[in-house]
């Protein structure tokens, strides 16, 4: 892995970007965010086009056959060298760890998907631990708390990162809210197959939310925040579900809005 | 085949090619560090945090706290097993203390109406987790710490060791037929995570720990597990 | 024990409706955590506790045949008699066929998970005898006539009145609100059933192979009393619970109490050998231990064998935000949480029980607190593979898995899609969520609006400010 801080600024650094189907879809500004981050801080962003899905879904609910194809397919989509930079903790932990998994009986995609999976990287834990980002320079301004999604957190161990890159806006006023660790009740499929009980654990997590009295909660994965933002949207509750690349990228994330 | 044999075969066909996760390397130890206190002061704090009442110091205030606590606690009745020559010279020096009964563990075991108090002597005592040690070996009962409302232990300085791992030393190679830990009265939490004594044992849990000083006073307390 | 465990979905519905239940849960389960978390950070070997234990664990089951024998002979030796059982219908005839040879009407049972697996109340009550839980609260649960709900604190969801209200009719004790006094009303009728039983029963957490000894580990002592007082002594006790040696006990005294309840040991640790010595006041005249297999060794044999590193400590269970919503009785078996979506088809077969790995966020919360670090999220993952590839998924899921598959091989065919459903979406819903969505979405929007698909995705957007890029 190549962790370096201090890189010479005038030195390019070509990153791929795993933009991730469900914000193409559904929220891509936060993707347009991303890119504005990253070229902030030196990178040269690089989009691959033929990217779809990283196959997290069918891997998730047990169609092996199925995610096998779409990995295959992600891994041919990107570069075999360089960085690949995601604005999920989710999608990235899929490529690391589930990766591995889905090939472990073809010992050349293996080591295709091992080397890929070094590669890889959330967004906070690329620009804190590779770009050696302490300050954001965002004009983001407003009352934020964080919410760890459950594959950024514990599949790739990125906590403080985010909350550095947080606490470094001088407009963010960051506050901790209560079991900030404690899954939303999304879980892909999960949420499908068993809405009552995701609805359960998403309307714990929002009453801490609101226990905080900030006006955004934030959070490195999208599909946490489709969960907790739709209940949000449902009561009309006085706050926002907002992306972290959003947060960082300030009024530059608006060069992206659809026009 | 018998059904063990059958048993045996399924196991050697699941173990075979699954050789030595752990071997050759050591493993990592995890026994907590030696105490920055001594041990006889950390096992005081550790029992008391697992819920027991400790006496200690001179041995007249001991007894004369150990006997006012026993009279608050509404006790009635003393019982020591009979070749427990300390626990018999402890629970006679409190009888003064009273009004208290002597009496014997198949009256108490027999189901009395008294409230009761078991005495006996500790096997050892482990400061890592506040725990009296009590064994069947030789021949003990281990009823005073079972069936009485009240349990006092006796425990000389001497026999307080630090970890788990040296008051079991003494019984890996013949082990008697019950090895107890003892650590604070009985408890339970299974009405509305409520915590409460007295579940099924002893409602307290009450040490009564002699300075090695005071052995002269009572000769007979002498460590059973010489560290 | 009765399995319904394919019932999941229904039965968690109707346990998120239940007030009683929502109440208690809330009350519980957040302690246990709290406590637990607590204990952890008290004790700075903790990893290294865990590691070692972890390591002791796996050195068992790769040779667990050796370890086993170990432990029959040396039991043997002190006096036990050993029975081993091949599933949960010999182990009952076996665990009959002691009570009978013995002579016993009456038993006191203390908490065992492997005698609730082979239904073992319902065995000896078919031979005549009568079996009495002594574990306060499965003796409330015995009352109700129910199931326990959790691997410790089985009457986790009743309330002071509904157990006052039981000892009333079945004990004929006054009613009360106060906990200590329901407390000493059990103790009064359970001190009797001690006195007069003539088999104790139990479980074992450990059993040492090198001295053969069963372990028992309980707070409210009634484990203690059950295996000194009674002519008779049976242990119930799955093959996997072996230590090598009496020596590795501290090591898991250490783990299991604190990952239970955050105790740093439980009131009580039995250390069982054999029957009472010459000379003995008391102790058992005859031991039994009854070992099960009941689809151990086939675990074992496969590549979930790491799940029979389980201590029982039901942490897995209390930091689960899935199990704190619905409780234990929704996973319709004995084992409940985390380690009961595993360990539930595993026993008892993936067909009878494929809603239970399902029943998970994956979200890891389980395998950070394993005090025996088992990949608990790998193997739900592993299971709901297995259930595809036995044929147990919807033909609609896959179906729609395999439509999703395609869409997502080429890029032009999803930018389509995308760009038909940005169309729809927004004009359907102005640009706001969408709050009704279709089966098998339709769950989803019941409380929650589920977002609209953008007029013009990002690939879009990339293409037209940047030039298309490869």
């Amino acid at each position: 892995m190549t962790y370096t801080t201090g890189m010479d600024p005038k030195e390019p650094i070509p990153v791929s970007l795993f933009f991730t189907c469900l914000a193409d879809a559904f929220s891509p500004g936060v993707c347009g965010a991303t890119v504005e981050v990253l070229e902030r801080f030196g990178a040269t962003v690089r989009v691959p086009l033929s990217q779809t899905c990283c196959g997290q879904p069918a891997f998730n609910s047990g169609n092996r056959k199925e995610a096998r194809a779409m990995a295959r397919k992600f891994l041919r989509s990107f570069p075999d060298d360089g960085y690949i930079v995601t604005p999920s903790g989710s999608c990235a932990a899929m490529v690391k760890h589930g990766y591995p998994v889905l090939f472990r009986d073809e010992p050349r995609m293996l080591a295709r998907a091992r080397a890929v999976g070094e590669r890889i990287y959330e967004l906070s834990q690329f620009l804190v631990d590779v770009l050696g980002v302490t300050d954001p320079k965002s004009d983001f301004s407003g009352k934020v708390t964080y919410h760890d999604s459950c594959h950024l957190r514990r599949g790739l161990g990125v906590v403080e990162a985010p909350r550095k890159l947080l606490r470094a806006v001088p407009g963010v006023e960051f506050v901790e809210m209560e079991e900030s660790d404690r899954c939303c009740g999304f879980g892909g499929v999960f949420s499908v197959k068993y809405p009552q009980i995701s609805c359960k654990m998403t309307e714990r997590k929002v009453e801490r939310i609101l226990a905080t009295g900030a006006s955004y909660v934030t959070s490195g994965d999208l599909g946490c925040l489709l969960n907790i933002g739709g209940l949000i949207s449902r009561i009309g509750y006085p706050v926002k579900a907002i992306h972290l690349a959003e947060i960082l990228a300030g009024k530059t994330a608006g060069r992206w809005d659809a026009g | 085949m018998n059904e063990r044999e059958s048993l045996f075969r399924r196991l050697s066909a699941a173990c075979a090619g699954h050789d030595g996760a752990a071997a050759g390397e050591p493993l990592p130890d995890g026994a907590p560090t030696a105490p920055e206190g001594d041990r006889v002061a950390l096992f005081a704090k550790t029992f008391t945090a697992a819920g027991g009442v400790l006496f200690r110091g001179p041995v007249e205030t001991a007894l004369s706290d150990l006997g006012e606590t026993l009279r608050a606690e509404g006790v009635t009745s003393l019982f020591f097993p009979e070749g427990d020559a300390a626990a018999r010279e402890i629970a006679e020096a409190l009888v003064p203390f009273g009004p208290f009964n002597l009496t014997t563990g198949a009256e108490v075991r027999g189901g009395s109406a008294e409230v009761t108090a078991g005495f006996s002597s500790a096997e050892a005592a482990i400061a890592e987790t506040g725990t009296i040690v009590e064994t069947s070996a030789g021949g003990k009962t281990l009823l005073p710490g079972l069936i009485a409302d009240v349990h006092v232990s006796i425990v000389p300085a001497a026999s307080v060791v630090v970890r788990m791992e040296e008051a079991l030393a003494a019984f890996t190679a013949y082990p008697p037929r019950n090895i107890s830990f003892l650590s604070g009265p009985s408890k339970t939490a299974d009405i509305e995570q409520t915590l409460t004594v007295g579940a099924h044992g002893p409602k307290k849990a009450i040490a009564l720990l002699l300075a090695q000083d005071t052995l002269s006073l009572l000769p007979r307390l002498e460590p059973r597990v010489s560290r | 024990m009765e399995l319904d465990a394919n019932a999941f979905g229904r039965s968690a519905r109707k346990a998120l409706l239940d007030k009683t239940l929502q109440e208690a849960l809330g009350r519980t389960t957040g302690r246990f955590v709290a406590h637990r978390d607590a204990a952890v950070a008290a004790f700075p070997e903790f990893e290294a506790t865990r590691e070692r234990a972890s390591r002791i664990k796996r050195d068992v089951l790769d040779h667990l045949d050796t370890y086993l024998a170990r432990f029959i002979g040396e039991a043997e030796k002190r006096g036990a008699i050993v029975h081993v059982a091949r599933d949960p219908a010999q182990a009952r005839e076996i665990a009959a066929r002691i009570a009978r040879d013995e002579g016993v009407t009456l038993a006191v049972k203390s908490k065992s998970m492997a005698a609730e697996e082979i239904s073992f109340n319902e065995a000896l009550q078919g031979a005549g005898v009568t079996v009495v839980e002594s574990d306060l609260g499965e003796f409330i649960i015995q009352l109700a006539g129910e199931a326990p709900s959790h691997i410790i604190a089985p009457a986790v969801h009743k309330t002071r009145e509904e157990i006052s209200r039981l000892f009333e009719r079945h004990l004929g004790e006054p009613r009360t609100d106060s906990i200590p006094e329901l407390v000493g009303m059990a103790r009064k009728h359970l001190r009797a059933k001690f006195l007069s039983a003539g088999m104790g029963v139990s479980g074992g957490n450990f059993l040492a192979a090198d001295t053969g000894s069963v372990v028992l580990v309980t707070n409210e002592g009634n484990g203690r009393m059950g295996t000194v007082l009674p002519r008779v002594h049976l242990a119930v006790v799955g093959i996997e619970k072996i230590i090598p040696r009496m020596a590795d006990l501290p090591t898991f005294l250490r783990l299991l109490p604190r990952s239970t309840s955050g105790q740093t040991i439980s009131s009580y640790v039995s250390i069982l050998t054999g029957t009472r010595r010459p000379g003995d006041p008391e102790g058992p005249e005859r031991m039994h231990i009854l070992l099960l297999d009941c689809g151990r060794s086939a675990i074992l044999e496969g590549k979930y064998r790491e799940i029979l590193k389980c201590i029982r400590c039901a942490a897995c269970l209390n930091a689960c935000p899935v199990y704190q919503s619905v409780g234990g009785h929704a996973y319709g078996w004995v084992y409940s949480g985390p380690i009961g979506a595993v360990l539930t088809p595993l026993l008892v077969g993936l067909p009878e029980a494929a809603a239970l790995p399902d029943a998970s966020t994956l979200c890891g919360a389980c395998a950070d607190v394993c005090p025996v670090k088992i990949p608990l999220p790998d193997f739900l993952l592993e299971l709901r593979s297995d259930a595809r590839e036995q044929g147990l998924k919807t033909p609609g899921e896959i179906a729609a898995m395999k439509g999703y598959a395609g869409v997502m091989k080429r890029a032009g065919l999803l930018e389509a899609i995308e760009r038909i459903a940005g169309v729809l979406g927004q004009f359907f819903t102005k640009g706001k969520g969408i709050g009704g969505m279709p089966y098998p979405f339709s769950g989803w929007t019941e409380r929650r609006d589920f977002p609209a698909p953008a007029a013009r995705p990002f690939r879009k957007r990339w293409k037209i400010k940047r030039g298309v890029m490869r």
